[in-house]
């Protein structure tokens, strides 16, 4: 049990943009509908991109949702991951003050940051007259914890600041190290999500993947939860969307024995929060192929299983956030889910895998 | 909670691949900078850096084929390989699934995203090489050290910048102390690249050819690059099987300035030090040695000194900067910083700050160890990190009592 609880979250996807919307909007899967990620023609971009369309955040203005103080050097990226950070803390109730800003930390998952940022910034260096002719503003967007700095100082959150470069586990492991740090003593709230932007660097990423799957639209996203101790939350009186009652982690021996190194972690998360495989009733994956591997582990018994690309594209980094983003979103429109558990899991090609146990309740 | 031990060291650097030679080198006062040779430095003001100039992964990997993976994660798989050998340890004697890899960065398989754009701006995106994406994502840092060793247990990257490696000790410190992990890998890597050599040129951080820390005429760093990886392990686990011990990782500290994304702010360094303090369960008097940041730009030295004497009062311990020597090998900084100072502490000596010639008054009180390794009695050491985004991490190793 890691004693931590979620009071709240943001969300910003094709499929919705906050709680409230993405809420409504996963209600039909959470009884069964099939899911089909919204896709729109992306225009924007002068270089090619691998398919005309993709389930991208539409309409996007971070300087409207933003202002212009401190945002004009804002990556996609950046900015998604910004305004989920706000959302989750309206969402949560929790109070941001010079008492508590200490106390209250991030951490993001992400692949590599913004591979557009850092790409563009590079080109520069080879096709400006000069290769130092870089623009010194926009050199913080190379590194990968531009999205995580950039959120703390919005907010003013002083508390521990990690990135977790973990591709589609990148959440998973941003809940693992929040988890920690809650347990450790080094904070007592974390916000703790992972981001994805849409560019022609990173749909040229998605199409090169390895498992990349024809038909399936490249997405974007972000989304953060509000991670904190139980006893703090309830103090307080903010309402429990989920309990964390596990997250474990390993690496397979063989990166094709992924699958079974997967079941050892749902078996672990089971065992860690004396849980039967029985009481598991909704599985979100990030790829489907988790699907066969999770079911092993829950020796055979029946739940609902869901792949999150099929609700919001092939996010990568982002999808691990919002796979727990669903899960949150089903339960809390959903009061006949109470104190049911649910689990997101993941792995990379390389046969890191994850996996989180989470109970979920009703707002 | 299960005491934390420094059981081997990895350092791949510019002056030295594996712990004897480093040694030598902290020892020795050499500097491992030299004309850039990874990328074309035509048209650069400044030419310098801190390659790795002599690595062969393949002279010493044993698992991993290093044609599948970037410089970066061959650096972290190295480092931890050697910090193996450098251990003692006898892999199939550890239980896989209890062991993990942690591993800090600042831009992860940058010189792969170079190669990736320079493909970009020959022929557009549809003849990009696809492999070359494959390789690009930062997560493979720590992969490969998993891949390398046949670890079974958690492996993650952390990507918070020029303090990751101390991100990453403090993480896999927590990972042994908690008792979910008996062993693990832990430390950072980064490569020299183009955009990082322009970017602090533009920032007008970089210099031309020496890093002076704490010297009055300081005119800022050198990018540089390595793999700094340690075998921690749970010291039951460690005297199991009679392991030489180098030091313990007593603990650490970890906040956010929420500032500014790249001017540090003293205040939040020193309380970050006052927080790593407290959980090693230590305090300033206790300390020895401070290894710094330091990575040699006037404001930054300052930043630090100030932090330092608002938490040590006006005669902080010594503090010297490794980064003199290996120029900033950015997320693997704090990984030498770790294994310089567990060297510190089993070998007695200071490593010095070279390239200092002239005290500067605005630091008064601080000792940067001048150019001379110093023999000393270290018991404990504060390891500082900071970084971009404000991302401060401070590591705490002390004597084996």
């Amino acid at each position: 049990m890691t004693g931590t609880v979620i009071t709240g979250f943001g969300v910003l996807s094709a499929a919705a943009v906050g709680a409230g919307p993405l809420v409504a909007a996963v209600a039909p899967i959470g009884h069964g509908a099939a899911a089909a990620p919204p896709t729109t023609a992306v225009d924007w971009y002068a270089e090619p991109l691998p398919a005309p369309a993709a389930a991208v955040v539409e309409g996007l203005d971070f300087t409207a949702l933003l202002g212009r103080k401190g945002t004009s050097t804002f990556d996609r990226a950046t900015g998604l991951a910004v305004v989920a950070c706000g959302q989750a803390l309206s969402d949560s109730g929790l109070a941001v003050s010079d008492e508590t800003r200490q106390r209250i930390g991030i951490t993001l998952g992400t692949t590599l940051g913004s591979l557009r940022s850092t790409s563009d910034f590079s080109r520069e260096t080879l096709v400006q007259d000069k290769p130092y002719l870089v623009n010194p503003m926009l050199f913080p967007n190379t590194v990968m914890n531009c999205a995580a700095g950039q959120a703390a100082i919005r907010f003013g959150l002083k508390g521990v600041n990690a990135t977790v470069a973990g591709g589609a586990l990148g959440f998973l492991g941003a809940l693992r190290y929040s988890t920690n740090a809650l347990r450790a003593g080094y904070a007592d709230a974390v916000l703790t999500g992972s981001v994805e932007e849409y560019t022609p660097h990173s749909a040229w990423a998605a199409h090169h993947a390895p498992g990349a799957v024809p038909g399936v639209p490249t997405g974007e996203g972000a989304a953060v939860c509000v991670v904190e101790r139980a006893e703090a939350a309830r103090a307080a009186g903010r309402h429990v969307d989920a309990e964390v009652l596990a997250a474990t982690a390993g690496f397979a021996a063989a990166a094709d024995a992924w699958p079974d190194a997967l079941a050892g972690c749902v078996r672990r998360a089971l065992a860690a929060a004396g849980a039967a495989p029985a009481q598991v009733t909704l599985v979100v994956t990030a790829d489907p192929a988790e699907i066969t591997a999770v079911a092993a582990a829950l020796d055979g018994s029946r739940c609902q299983t869901l792949a999150v690309r099929e609700v919001f594209g092939e996010c990568q980094a982002a999808s691990g956030a919002l796979q727990a983003a669903t899960v949150l979103a089903v339960h809390r429109g959903d009061p006949a889910r109470d104190g049911q558990l649910a689990l997101v899991t993941g792995h990379t090609p390389d046969g890191a895998v994850g996996a989180a146990l989470l109970r979920g309740w009703s707002r | 909670m299960h005491p934390v031990v420094v059981t081997g060291l990895g350092p791949v650097s510019s002056v030295g691949i594996g712990r004897p030679e480093f040694k030598q080198s902290l020892l020795a006062g050499r500097s491992g900078i030299g004309p850039i040779e990874s990328f074309d430095t035509r048209g650069f003001p400044y030419v310098n850096g801190g390659e790795v100039t002599g690595f062969e992964p393949q002279a010493l990997l044993e698992r991993i084929e290093p044609a599948h993976w970037g410089r970066s994660a061959l650096f972290a798989a190295a480092g931890a390989r050697l910090a193996v050998r450098d251990g003692g340890l006898d892999l199939d004697r550890v239980d896989a699934g209890r062991a993990a890899a942690v591993i800090g960065t600042t831009s992860g398989e940058s010189q792969v995203v170079e190669r990736i754009t320079a493909q970009l701006v020959a022929g557009g995106f549809p003849a990009a090489d696809a492999a070359l994406f494959g390789q690009a994502p930062a997560g493979r840092l720590a992969h490969a050290v998993s891949a390398e060793l046949g670890l079974c247990g958690e492996s993650m990257t952390l990507a918070t910048a020029c303090s990751a490696s101390n991100y990453a000790l403090g993480y896999a410190h927590d990972l042994i102390a908690t008792g979910q992990a008996d062993v693990a890998l832990a430390g950072g890597a980064d490569s020299v690249c183009r955009w990082a050599h322009a970017g602090f040129y533009r920032l007008g951080a970089l210099t031309a050819d020496a890093c002076a820390p704490f010297d009055r005429d300081r005119s800022g760093i050198l990018t540089g690059e390595g793999g700094a990886v340690l075998l921690l392990e749970s010291a039951g686990h460690a005297a199991a099987r009679g392991a030489h011990v180098y030091a313990e990782l007593l603990g650490y500290g970890v906040n956010c300035d929420a500032r500014h994304m790249v001017a540090p702010d003293a205040p939040t360094i020193a309380a970050c030090m006052r927080m790593a303090h407290r959980h090693a369960g230590i305090k300033p008097d206790d300390v020895d040695y401070i290894c710094a940041h330091g990575t040699g730009t006037p404001a930054n030295d300052s930043v630090e000194a100030t932090a330092v004497r608002d938490v040590f009062g006006a005669a902080p311990p010594p503090m010297s900067s490794i980064k003199s020597m290996l120029g900033h090998t950015m997320g693997a900084a704090s990984g030498f910083g770790a294994i310089a100072s567990a060297l510190a502490i089993a070998d007695g000596f200071l490593p010095p700050t070279i390239n200092w010639r002239t005290a500067d008054e605005s630091l008064e009180g601080i000792d940067p160890v001048p150019n001379q390794a110093r023999p000393a009695a270290v018991r404990v050491v504060q390891n500082n990190g900071f970084a971009f985004g404000g991302n401060n991490a401070i590591a705490i190793l002390g004597a084996v009592t």
